[in-house]
């Protein structure tokens, strides 16, 4: 299994989350997050903001369907922008469901 | 070491608190997410009495308002810390949370410089 996480832009999550449902993953977690990226904040006249508000998405999916997930991730987050965000996909080893105690997604 | 994650109930958490504290395992991060899971929110799970029309609507809420709470175990403890987290926090009504564990490379305590399992409490 793998977990993946997005930041993304907030005004994008819900389009993004309803595009993973429509792809059969409605199970995720979202959280609000501030970060910045390569191009350290954004400068919009004389004001420099350093930290800007994202959205994370985290979600929980088996091994041969991450290519899927994040493929669904990328078209409704993709702007063409900078600040579109990124995705990480990282290892988990085990997950268990607490009103069952069974382990698997 | 392993990083347990737990998606809880919010009016679970000091009681999962009390319990992992019991455990050796009194440090923690917190973050209040909303989420999901399979059954695509219900409104039914919440605290409150949220207003008839959204319940009568078909898939009830978007989210449902969630703590993660994250902790580094040793190796050796992972069973026991999940098997208490779910002891603590089991119900068995839709909504009881999901537990993540995943490897962790290294971890550093930022005061001492300590690295790997002597970093962690």
């Amino acid at each position: 299994m793998k977990m993946i996480r997005a930041m993304v832009r907030p005004e994008a999550a819900d389009i993004i989350t309803e595009g993973l449902a429509e792809g059969g993953f409605f199970s995720l977690t979202k959280m609000h997050v501030f970060g910045r990226g390569k191009q350290k904040g954004i400068k919009i006249g004389d004001v420099h903001y350093d930290e800007l508000p994202k959205v994370m998405i985290m979600l929980v999916v088996k091994e041969d369907a991450v290519d899927e997930v994040v493929d669904l991730i990328k078209v409704n987050a993709y702007t063409g922008n900078f600040g579109d965000g990124k995705i990480f996909v990282t290892p988990i080893d085990a997950t268990y469901t607490v009103r069952t105690g069974e382990t698997g997604i | 070491m392993k990083e347990i994650m737990a998606i809880i109930r919010p009016k679970k958490v000091s009681k999962t608190k009390d319990v992992l504290d019991k455990l050796g395992y009194p440090a923690f991060t917190a973050v209040s997410v909303m989420g999901r899971g399979k059954q695509r929110g219900i409104a039914g799970e919440v605290n409150c009495e949220p207003p008839a029309d959204i319940l009568k609507r078909s898939g009830g809420m978007k989210y449902i308002p969630k703590r993660l709470i994250s902790l580094t175990v040793h190796d050796a403890d992972v069973e026991l810390i999940v098997k208490a987290i779910i002891k603590v926090n089991h119900t068995g009504q839709i909504g009881d949370g999901r537990i993540f564990v995943s490897p962790v490379d290294n971890v550093v305590r930022v005061r001492t410089s300590e690295e790997g399992d002597q970093a962690i409490a």
